[in-house]
Parts: structure tokens; C-alpha cells; sequence
């Protein structure tokens, strides 16, 4: 290894080393509002997924390929809820009520359903099981009502 | 015209209670939300037990027991005191009642349907609950305020059909100004308290539960103007925007304990006559935010 070699490796690992320090310290401690942020731009996939397989399971529109895309969106967003929600992000500009973080257990159980619901949407999908896309779409529907009910302010 | 306006089904007092009384009295109080308000739900109350705090500007209304207990509840009241607090806002001594109670809304329900309510809340279980004093901020607590209020603002009469209208438009209207009492939450209330007629379904900031309530309008740009009448059926029946989003708060509780329950032809017939509401343009959302990122749960 030549002298130049082993400097640019050294340069390189140091170079690393201090990106990770600074991505870890920012991972770390995420401002309140990136985190309010971020929850806003999951849910907002959420809700684009669901009206476009709504829109498609209704029949309003073809695209029928796609609807495995979208099923698979909404199992893969709601399969961590609760991670949206850290202690910290319960303050600033957000709509999230406070009963998110003060009735926690009831929280993680709708979370949860929301979850499943959205599981068995996309597994009724992959199987092509045609005639259980509406009553499976309808039960995440109503997971999703049922968790806003509670747990988000209609407007702030 | 439908169930709800159609002519009195045969009922004799004196026979015993038909199905299908009940099975309309039920409907009625489906549509009309009675157990949302009246039953406390977030402490784990019995159903119309009362007791269930609604947060308003003019303070904290605490409603009453409305179960067939005979000390606690309306178990003592006559069908003709009932039908008197719906549709004059009476109470059984004649006190004036606090609008918080929509008889804004139930004094223009039929004698049916009043009737049919009357019969499905007496057959209810009795639950033996204490009602709780309201906590109102002093402008509101004297009972001589509500006279006055109700002088200014309350219009009593049963629902007039319009003729010029199709029987689809007028059952819709029927049953969002009689029973399921929309624009008591969707009309802003100037600072006495009364409705602003010039506002009607224009939403407000002030709602209850210190919610913002959406403008229901047809307007455009701040409204539901771009909402099709099947767009707003499907919300009414399971609470989802048309863009994907979902009710929360005390909306998602109206259609979780009542509009649900209605059938999917009342709620068509519930859109088209919000649909046909005049547009107002009134914007009760913060102004400068993405209406699309608001939208979402944040």
C-alpha cells in the first residue's frame, strides 16, 4: 500500500466515521417538528393509497393492475404506527390528540388493527379473491375512522 | 317520501306496542344522534345516563338522563311533556331548555316520528344516574337568558315540504333540519349564540369539543362545492373523504352512533339537499396551509 493509498482510506474512513456520528446525533434528537412532519407525509401516501384502490375496488376507475401497488403501500405504512408517534411529537402543529400518548394501550390496539386490517386487504388482493376486496377495503375503513375518532383533533 | 314523513303508521295506545313502532322509533333515534350527546361515553357511562360533557363557548353543558328511570330520568314524564321538549324546548316543570339540546332542529320532526321516539326510549333499560349542573359561564347560566334566546332565534312549527321540490330533496331536507340537526354544528352562531341565518352550513371555528367545523356549502374554494352527492353519501356512511382521508372527532362519533345506521337512500337523499345548499364562500381553515396537508393527520 502506497503512502497516497493508505491516506485517501484514512481521509475516506474518518470521512465516514464523522458522517455517521452527525447522522446518528441528528437520529438521535429529530426536531418535534420534522417528526410532525414526517408522521403528515406517511399519512398523506396513506390517504392518496386509499382513494386511488377505493376508487379502483369501487370500480370508478380501471387500473386494475395497480391495485396491488396500492394495497401493498397501505400494509407497508400502517405496519408501524406507533413509531410515528414518539413522546416528543406531541406538541406544535399537529392534530394528533393528546390521548395518543395519555391512553396509549387503546391507542396501540386500534393502531394495531389498522395494521391488520390492511394486511388482510392486501393479502385478499394478491390472491385475487375478487369478491372479498370490498368487505376486506371496508374493514380498514372502518380502522382508520375508528383510530381518528379518538385520537385526532377534526381541525386545530 | 319516505318512512320518516310518510303518514302516521296505525298505532292504538291502548294495544300492545307494535315492531313497528319500535323498529321507527329506533331509526328516529339513530338519525337523530340521541346517543352521542346523551350517554358518557369517553368514562364508560351507560347508554343515555347522560352525564356526557359538551365543551361550547358558553361553557360546559352536562346532558341529562334520558332512560326510563322514574327518579333519575324521564321514567316520570308523559309523552306530551316529551313531545313538548322537542318541539316547544320545554321542560317537564316549563323551564326554558338550553339549545345545547337541538329542539332548534326536533321541533319540526312529525308527530310520527315524535311518537315513535317517545315509544323506543321507553323501552329502553333505566339506568338510575343523577344529572349533573351544567357549568356555564355567567352570561349563560340564568334560565332568563335562554327566554330571551329563544324569543330571538327559536322558530317553533313541524317541517313544511316544499312542493317546488322532488320528494328525494324534500326527505333530505327533512331529515338534515329536523332530526339529524347538521347546521347546529355547521352554522356559525354570532356572539348571543343564535344561528346566523345568512351562514347557514358556512362552518365555524368555534364548534363544539373547541373543534373547527368545516364549511358543508357547495362552495368551491372553501367548501364541499367539488364533492359529488355520491361523494358524500359514501362519507356519511363510513367517513371517508373523497380524497382518502377520514373524519375524526365529533363527526366521526355522528356517523359511528347515528348516520351509519340510515339507509343508504336517506343519506343520497341527505346529500342532494346539502348539495343543493347555496355556496358561501367562508374559509374556516387556517389561513396559508396547504388545504391538502391540513387534510391529513399531522
Amino acid at each position: 500500500m502506497t503512502h497516497s493509498n493508505f491516506s485517501h482510506r484514512l481521509l475516506f474512513t474518518a470521512a465516514c466515521l464523522l458522517l455517521g456520528v452527525s447522522l446518528a446525533t441528528h437520529a438521535a434528537e429529530p426536531e418535534t417538528k420534522d417528526i410532525i412532519k414526517y408522521r403528515q407525509s406517511v399519512m398523506l401516501s396513506l390517504r392518496g393509497h386509499m382513494a386511488a384502490s377505493t376508487a379502483i375496488i369501487q370500480g370508478k376507475v380501471e387500473f386494475k393492475d395497480q391495485l396491488v401497488n396500492h394495497v401493498m403501500s397501505l400494509e407497508a405504512n400502517t405496519k408501524d404506527i406507533p413509531s410515528l408517534f414518539p413522546k416528543n411529537s406531541d406538541s406544535g402543529d399537529t392534530k394528533a390528540l393528546d390521548a395518543v400518548w395519555k391512553d396509549n394501550p387503546d391507542f396501540l390496539k386500534k393502531a394495531k388493527s389498522a395494521q391488520e386490517k390492511s394486511e388482510a386487504l392486501a393479502k385478499t388482493v394478491a390472491s385475487g379473491d375478487t369478491k372479498n376486496y370490498a368487505p376486506r377495503l371496508k374493514e380498514l375503513q372502518e380502522a382508520c375512522k375508528t383510530c381518528h375518532k379518538d385520537f385526532r383533533k377534526e381541525e386545530k | 317520501m319516505g318512512l320518516l314523513v310518510a303518514a302516521p303508521l296505525a298505532y292504538s295506545a291502548g294495544s300492545k306496542t307494535p315492531d313497528n313502532i319500535l323498529t321507527r322509533g329506533e331509526y328516529v333515534y339513530r338519525a337523530a344522534g340521541c346517543l352521542s350527546c346523551h350517554t358518557d361515553d369517553k368514562h364508560g357511562g351507560s347508554a343515555l345516563a347522560g352525564r356526557r360533557a359538551l365543551i361550547t363557548p358558553f361553557g360546559t353543558f352536562y346532558s341529562p338522563n334520558i332512560t326510563p328511570d322514574p327518579e333519575t330520568g324521564i321514567g316520570r314524564w308523559s309523552e306530551h311533556e316529551f313531545t313538548r321538549a322537542l318541539r316547544a324546548g320545554l321542560g317537564r316543570n316549563l323551564e326554558p331548555l338550553y339549545p345545547a339540546f337541538p329542539y332548534t332542529s326536533y321541533t319540526q320532526m312529525t308527530d310520527a316520528d315524535l311518537h315513535a321516539l317517545w315509544i323506543y326510549l321507553q323501552s329502553r333499560p333505566a339506568v338510575k344516574q343523577a344529572n349533573k349542573t351544567h357549568d356555564l359561564k355567567w352570561f349563560a347560566s340564568a334560565r332568563a337568558t335562554i327566554r330571551l334566546w329563544k324569543a330571538l332565534y327559536f322558530i317553533p312549527g313541524a317541517y313544511k315540504p316544499n312542493p317546488q321540490k322532488s320528494a328525494s330533496w324534500n326527505r333530505g331536507a327533512y331529515l338534515v333540519e329536523a332530526i339529524t340537526h347538521c347546521s347546529e354544528c355547521h352554522t356559525p352562531r354570532n356572539a348571543l349564540g343564535g344561528a346566523s341565518t345568512n351562514m347557514r352550513y358556512a362552518g365555524t371555528r368555534t364548534g363544539p369539543e373547541n373543534s373547527v367545523v368545516p364549511n358543508i356549502t357547495r362552495d368551491k374554494k372553501t367548501g364541499i362545492g367539488k364533492w359529488s352527492v355520491g361523494d358524500l353519501t359514501t362519507y356519511l356512511e363510513n367517513g371517508m373523504t373523497p380524497g382518502g382521508d377520514f373524519a375524526g372527532g365529533v363527526m366521526a362519533e355522528a356517523i359511528d352512533n347515528s348516520l351509519r345506521y340510515l339507509r343508504r337512500e336517506d343519506l343520497a337523499d341527505i346529500a342532494e339537499y346539502i348539495q343543493s345548499l347555496p355556496a358561501i364562500e367562508h374559509a374556516v381553515r387556517k389561513a396559508g396551509k396547504n388545504t391538502a396537508q391540513k387534510e391529513a393527520w399531522e
